[in-house]
């Protein structure tokens, strides 16, 4: 039998498969658009005073009721708000705006793109209450939003409001749940591009009992970390520090089982009484965390059986005045970059093992890296000339919260990403699309 | 009898008519001559005769006049009655034909049928052929509506005394015919019009409306040569136009009709005689005998322009007729006999065809069992439905039947998904479609809808117009119709049938089979149902010069098939034919044998071109479209990769443990010393062009997104390759392995039938758990909600997250309210950059100019299916210039808030006025001079129509058509659809010439021998 010819064929098939192989691989590509989305400021209200820092003074931005498109350069990296909310392309960028009532108290919060869902865990709805929960639909539609409430009574009415394209509602939040001290909120749009910031302030009479900006989370989760809760020692004449209370949601249909760490420089221990303790489902529920811990701040860690919200209200006192603030949880650290300028905030890691790398960026252009390694709680504070501090590589199960201090008061943000990229592969018309 | 006879009262004389009729006289003479009842006197005419019929008639002494040669037998026969003695009481003339011999005992036997019956005045006998004896031509005869000799028997029917009796008829054959002379005379003998032919029908009607009988009396015989008929004698009589008896057989036929009928039939029958001589005539065309088809049409128009020469006869029996023409009718044979007669023919062709060995094998069984003297003494066990579940062919057909219903037990109803869009109810749609020459699809478009559209409504006339029923039928039975077909190749392979009906069972349950039917390919499923007939026909390739013209023709027609339903298939060819001829090249240069190698090349050229050319106008446009090459019906969705694809997979269902040994098989026979080597080159050949397809990405039929090309049916013949050559190498290798000591190829062929099986009873398995979970299903929920498609002339963007490899992508659509049908994404126009740009804007959040566009584009709502991402839905709504309208469970609707419509006009001033617009054309009102726009995709066939003048057209920076009105008034807005009428007509004319060039020709009944006629 001669061989040559079947040879010959099968070479010849194995050449054209190969090449076909080759053509195959190299001409499979897909094209993207990458954006990131605008991110949206809370508007300063009455009597109140907002600051905005920037990581550049080229960032662009406009007023959310502005009718045309064009935005402008903030030309500073702190930037004083009078009125509006404003829109903000920071792009990889988050932007922190502290809010001030003069003398009363601070707060900070993260500027933020549109989200799906926004969970704000503290304010109350009594007679003290002076908390406004702000709506802003950046979007140019109307916006339809249904706000969830939720109190120690339980599960209140669900409220929709309408906010207008390019506008904000401002509602008091003692309209959710009247009368009732904890509160919960979840804000969910309907439609529309939409933001949601909560001011908690509160006072007896003409007497201010401070306030703050509450950070919201995306989401109820079964372990959320809280990294930055700041202590203060016992006045003097005082044998115990102040009292933190935590306020705790199961926003599902089963009671949650709720475990509570604290991470602090002395160690990571349970506190007596915080160890399973049952949570029912759809009531928020308050108690005391009364750590002893010597260190200015710590961080808790809490575990749950059922997916839960939380915060962590501490009120410091100075120089005659008080201020409270609401430290909520923070999402797993990664790589992200948040703008500082003139907060000089005390940084705050926690995590079992801390290994975080660090790029610090000054008012004057220079950049300095920096590591942060620790276990369980690490606390830095960059210098007061830093402009943004970008966390180029971190270990995994680390996060991060900062404490902000002024004359005003005190205010936490979390560590988290304002704007995430929003990758989307270019569509293509395909009548498949009318094909069931 | 004889001396019965010779005493009855009857006198007899007996007429006999010759013209040129030599060949049969000598017999008729005797046979007058030999009758037991003698004729008591004859008397002959003959008209014209230019042979020896007057010699043989003067021997005879038989007395005879002459007469000129266009006198029609009517005529003859009266000059022959009117020259005898006058009418005595019971005298009857017996006619005879110079081509009829009776029986010694006819006359006798005829009169003995009249002797007790005094109503009956024309009595005939049974007509049995001139030279098959035993071949029934008549006993008794009558007419159809449409003008059809009617007997009432079956082609070629055996004489075995089944029609025997005494029968009252309309009419009997003037040959051998016995007429009572005096009613003869009475109402005015045989018609002189009818010259030659129907003589016989309409002397009989009128013997009816005189109020006597006519029996066909059939113990009496006569045997007919039926020359003229069967053009064995040139016909010579008046009124014969060009000697052609089929044209004066047609003629006389209606004649008979229109003269004899109720008036009031007149009409229905005029029209029925035009329609049955129209559709004869294409039958003729068809078969090649345009002669015919002429003789059909202009009998009946020589007859419809003389209108008096009826209106003469109609007034002539109307003298004569006592009782209504209606007492015909029990005679006249209703539509339904027709149709019977006719199906039963058809049935017996088709039983003879699918049975031919049917009788020789039980014919053999039954000797068999005679063979030993013993078996007739024992009871014969009759066990046949066993036996017939045992046969091999019916074991494998019930086995794919079990699996094929089990795997289709999600298509049982109207058939989507997948390369499938949804088939319209009806065959009309389909036609529609086929034939318009604007679709409303996406932005709208001009393409030429491919010919496979025709083809699927014209299979509907299987399911009485009901497309959706017709293509649910096909992918239920299209595994059975691929295995029967394979059957019929793998047959000229091997005799052994435990080999080929498993081989054609591995092709029905093939990847490519599997894949093709969850997918929803209809090419890939035609392909593998013809591709054997089509190898087969095609087996001489490479001697092709040997193959007839007609057979090549034949060919080309069934290649036009494949080419309707996907040209690549013209590419598979053309690359057959490319490669076959360089090998000729190179084989020449030794030969040096140029005509040879010439008429080669022409053949081959016209089985790879013709297909291409009858498939105009889609394979023209595929030119300046070359991905349309490579697509097949339907939505383009991808195929598989390379490696798959040489695995025989094109891709969509088959997990991967289902391998098949396509490959192996292949492979192997190379080395094999037997033709599977030869095919499977072939094999390995399509393998790697298969390789090649599906390698490449497209973007066609309405899917811009680039997609791997689907390589089935080029997998399709690979298979089919693959099947031949295990065939014929376990065929042929069997005697060899048992005759040998046990070596590799032993262990090689175990190897080849284990991974066989394996994969057969993968397969099967697969086929009937997961493998029913196809893409393709039956009634699936619409994309589009009922509330969207209410309003008219409405464009939708659509959005929907669509599955692309293994992720989901939202892609986009512009819908007219509805879902696609059938044809839509072969036919869809590309898409726009400007809706595209507008549709990224809308998912991405950048559009904010989004609503202006789409209003630009006359896109009224944009509508998100569900489940699509939340962050999109936020992000349209955030965008403006868009009102949400509604979110139910199907999506998410959302108004473009700029006004827009299908007809926008702009007057002078700027004011916009949205028209109202039909589907695809509009008459409307202007109130002014200015610019109307219309938002369909701009082609030069739209045209606006004003007091009779085209307006200017052009196109806006849209690319939209837009005319200039220079004046208030009535516009009409049309889509010409002249240009895509001509290439249709075009097509026709290659397609119906192509076919003729196909068919078998017909043969003229002068070139039918004696012994097939009769």
């Amino acid at each position: 039998m001669k061989l040559t010819r079947p040879i010959q064929f099968i070479t010849i098939f194995l050449i054209v498969f190969g090449l076909a192989n080759l053509v195959d691989a190299t001409t499979t590509s897909k094209t993207y658009t990458e954006s990131f989305p605008a991110v949206v400021c809370s508007p300063t209200l009455a009597g109140l005073s907002s600051q905005i820092s920037l990581s550049s003074t080229k960032t662009p931005f406009q007023r959310l009721q502005d009718k045309s498109a064009k935005t402008s350069p903030v030309k500073v990296l702190r930037l004083p708000v009078i009125a509006d909310s404003l829109v903000i392309s920071s792009e990889t960028t988050t932007p922190v705006i502290w809010q001030s009532r003069a003398g009363r108290w601070g707060g900070a919060a993260l500027c933020r793109g549109p989200v799906a869902s926004q969970w704000f865990v503290g304010a109350s709805a009594d007679v003290t209450t002076r908390g406004r929960l702000v709506v802003i639909n950046s979007g140019l539609s109307d916006s339809i939003v249904d706000i969830q409430a939720f109190s120690e009574n339980g599960k209140q009415q669900l409220q929709t409001i309408t906010v207008k394209a390019k506008n904000y509602s401002v509602i008091p939040v003692d309209t959710f749940a009247p009368g009732d001290q904890a509160l919960a909120l979840l804000v969910e749009p309907q439609s529309g591009r939409v933001n949601s910031f909560m001011i908690d302030e509160q006072g007896q009479g003409l007497r201010s009992l401070g306030g703050d900006l509450v950070n919201s989370v995306s989401g109820a989760n079964k372990t959320l970390v809280i990294p930055a809760i700041p202590t203060q020692k016992p006045a003097r004449g005082q044998t115990k520090s102040q009292n933190h209370v935590i306020r705790v949601l199961a926003p599902g249909q089963v009671d949650a089982d709720v475990t509570v760490e604290v991470l602090s420089e002395t160690g990571v221990f349970i506190p007596v009484g915080l160890d399973s303790r049952l949570i029912e489902a759809g009531r928020v529920t308050e108690f005391k965390l009364e750590p002893d811990v010597s260190s200015e701040v710590f961080a808790i860690r809490i575990k749950s059986t059922e997916p839960i919200v939380a915060a962590v209200k501490s009120r410091i006192s100075a120089s005659g005045k008080s201020d409270y603030l609401w430290s909520t949880p923070s999402p797993e650290l990664s790589e992200l970059t948040m703008a500082i300028t003139g907060l000089s905030p005390l940084v705050v890691f926690a995590g079992d093992q801390i290994n975080v790398s660090i790029d610090l960026k000054l008012v004057n252009g220079k950049t300095v890296s920096k590591s942060v390694v620790g276990n369980d709680i690490a606390t830095w504070r960059p210098p007061s000339s830093a402009r943004s501090i970008t966390i180029t590589k971190v270990k995994k199960g680390s996060y991060a919260g900062a404490i902000v201090t002024s004359v005003n008061g005190i205010g936490y943000f979390p560590f988290a990403i304002g704007s995430e990229l929003a990758k989307i592969e270019i569509p293509d018309s395909n009548i498949q699309v009318l094909n069931p | 009898m004889a001396a019965k006879a010779v005493e009855d009262k009857f006198r007899v004389v007996a007429v006999l008519v010759t013209h040129n009729g030599a060949l049969w006289l000598p017999e008729v003479v005797a046979a007058l001559g030999s009758q037991t009842r003698p004729i008591d006197f004859i008397s002959a005419i003959d008209t014209g005769s230019t042979d020896t019929s007057t010699k043989l008639l003067k021997s005879a002494r038989i007395p005879f006049t002459t007469t000129q040669a266009d006198v029609g037998y009517g005529q003859a026969v009266s000059m022959v009655v009117q020259s005898l003695p006058e009418c005595e009481t019971d005298e009857w003339i017996w006619l005879i034909h110079d081509d009829c011999a009776p029986a010694p005992t006819a006359l006798a036997q005829l009169l003995e049928a009249v002797q007790e019956r005094p109503q009956v005045v024309m009595a005939g006998p049974k007509l049995l052929g001139w030279h098959d004896r035993t071949h029934l031509l008549e006993a008794g005869v009558s007419i159809a509506g449409n003008g059809a000799r009617w007997t009432g028997l079956e082609t070629n029917e055996y004489d075995q005394g089944q029609h025997d009796g005494n029968h009252d008829v309309l009419a009997v054959s003037t040959a051998g015919a016995l007429i009572r002379r005096d009613v003869f005379e009475e109402i005015g003998g045989l018609d002189p019009n009818l010259t030659l032919f129907r003589d016989d029908v309409d002397f009989g009607w009128r013997v009816r409306t005189a109020g006597h009988s006519v029996l066909a009396a059939t113990n009496a015989v006569a045997y007919h040569a039926q020359a003229s008929a069967n053009e064995r004698r040139i016909v010579d009589v008046e009124g014969a136009l060009l000697h052609r008896p089929l044209l004066l057989d047609r003629r006389n036929a209606a004649y008979v009709l229109l003269a004899n009928s109720s008036w009031w039939m007149l009409p229905w029958l005029t029209i029925q005689l035009l329609g049955s001589a129209v559709a004869r005539a294409i039958g003729y065309l068809l078969l090649k005998l345009p002669g015919y088809a002429g003789d059909e049409l202009l009998a009946i128009g020589t007859l419809l322009i003389k209108p008096q020469e009826i209106l003469h006869a109609r007034q002539l029996r109307r003298k004569h007729r006592l009782i209504s023409s209606r007492v015909v009718s029990a005679y006249i044979p209703p539509r339904w006999s027709q149709i019977r007669h006719g199906s039963e023919h058809l049935i017996e062709i088709l039983r003879s065809k699918l049975f031919r060995h049917e009788n020789s094998s039980q014919a053999s069984s039954v000797l068999e069992s005679n063979e030993d003297e013993e078996d007739l003494l024992t009871p014969v066990k009759s066990n046949e439905w066993a036996r017939f579940f045992k046969r091999p062919e019916i074991l494998g057909f019930l086995i794919l039947g079990v699996i094929t219903l089990l795997n289709s037990r999600q298509r049982l109803g109207d058939l989507v998904g997948g390369a499938l869009a949804l088939t319209p109810e009806g065959a009309t749609d389909l036609w529609r479609v086929y034939f318009e020459s604007w679709h409303q699809v996406g932005m709208g478009s001009s393409s030429a809808t491919p010919t496979w559209v025709a083809f699927i409504a014209l299979g509907s006339v299987l399911t009485v117009g009901n497309a959706s029923l017709f293509v649910t039928l096909l992918f239920l039975v299209s595994p059975l119709l691929i295995m029967w077909s394979a059957l019929h190749l793998l047959k000229k392979l091997t005799q052994n049938l435990w080999i080929s009906i498993p081989a054609s069972f591995l092709y029905a349950i093939s990847p490519v089979t599997l894949a093709a039917i969850s997918t929803g390919r209809l090419a890939t499923l035609v392909i593998l149902s013809l591709a054997p007939f089509v190898v087969s026909s095609i087996s001489k390739w490479e001697t092709i010069e040997n193959v007839r013209w007609r057979q090549i023709f034949s060919i080309a027609l069934l290649l036009s098939v494949f080419y309707a339903f996907t040209l690549m298939t013209f590419v598979i060819a053309l690359i057959g034919l490319i490669a076959i001829t360089i090998s000729d090249y190179e084989k020449h240069a030794h030969l040096a044998n140029e005509e040879l190698y010439g008429h080669r090349f022409k053949k081959r050229a016209a089985v790879v071109f013709v297909p291409f050319i009858v498939n105009i106008p889609y394979s023209l446009e595929a030119i300046l479209q070359p991905s349309r090459f490579l697509v097949e019906p339907g939505i383009a969705i991808p195929g598989a990769g390379v490696v798959k694809t040489v695995l025989g997979d094109p891709g969509g269902v088959l997990p991967i443990w289902l391998v098949s040994p396509i490959l192996l098989v292949l492979f192997v026979s190379l080395f094999s010393s037997t033709q599977a080597r030869r095919m499977a080159e072939y094999g390995i050949g399509l393998l790697a062009i298969a390789a090649v397809v599906s390698a490449i990405n497209i973007s066609a039929h309405g899917n811009d997104a680039s997609t791997k090309a689907w390589a089935g049916p080029v997998i399709a013949f690979a298979t089919l390759a693959a099947i031949c050559a295990g065939t014929v190498l376990l065929d042929r290798l069997r005697p060899t392995l048992v005759l040998s000591h046990i070596h590799y190829r032993h262990y090689l062929s175990a190897f080849l039938l284990f991974t066989t099986i394996v994969y057969g009873v993968l397969a099967s398995a697969f086929s009937i758990t997961t493998g029913a979970q196809s893409l393709v299903q039956a009634n699936r929920a619409t994309v589009m909600p009922a509330f969207l498609n209410v309003e008219g002339d409405l464009k939708i963007l659509v959005l929907r997250e669509v599955e692309s490899g293994n992720q989901k992508k939202i892609q986009f659509f512009i819908s007219r309210g509805k879902d696609i049908s059938m044809s839509d994404p072969d036919v869809a126009p590309a898409q726009t950059d400007a809706i595209a740009q507008a549709a990224l804007g809308l998912i991405d959040g950048s559009g904010i100019t989004s609503s202006t566009v789409l209003a630009d584009f006359g896109i009224k709502y944009v509508f998100a299916k569900a489940p699509i991402k939340k962050e999109t839905i936020r992000t349209i709504d955030g965008l403006g210039g868009f009102t949400r309208t509604s979110e139910t469970s199907a999506g998410v609707v959302w108004q473009v808030a700029t006004p827009t419509g299908r007809l926008i006009f702009v007057t002078e001033n700027g004011t916009k006025i949205f028209l109202e617009s039909g589907v695809e054309g509009a008459r409307t009102n202007l109130p002014s001079a200015g610019t109307l726009t219309l938002t369909e995709t701009y082609n030069r066939s739209w045209q606006l129509l004003q007091d009779g003048y085209r307006l200017e057209r052009s196109k806006n920076e849209q690319g939209l058509p837009t005319f200039k009105v220079e004046q208030a008034g009535e516009i009409s807005l049309i889509h010409d659809g002249t240009i895509r009428r001509g290439w249709i007509s075009l097509q026709v004319i290659f397609f119906v010439t192509l076919l003729v060039l196909a068919l078998p020709g017909g043969r003229r009944k002068r070139e039918i021998s004696d012994k097939e006629l009769a």
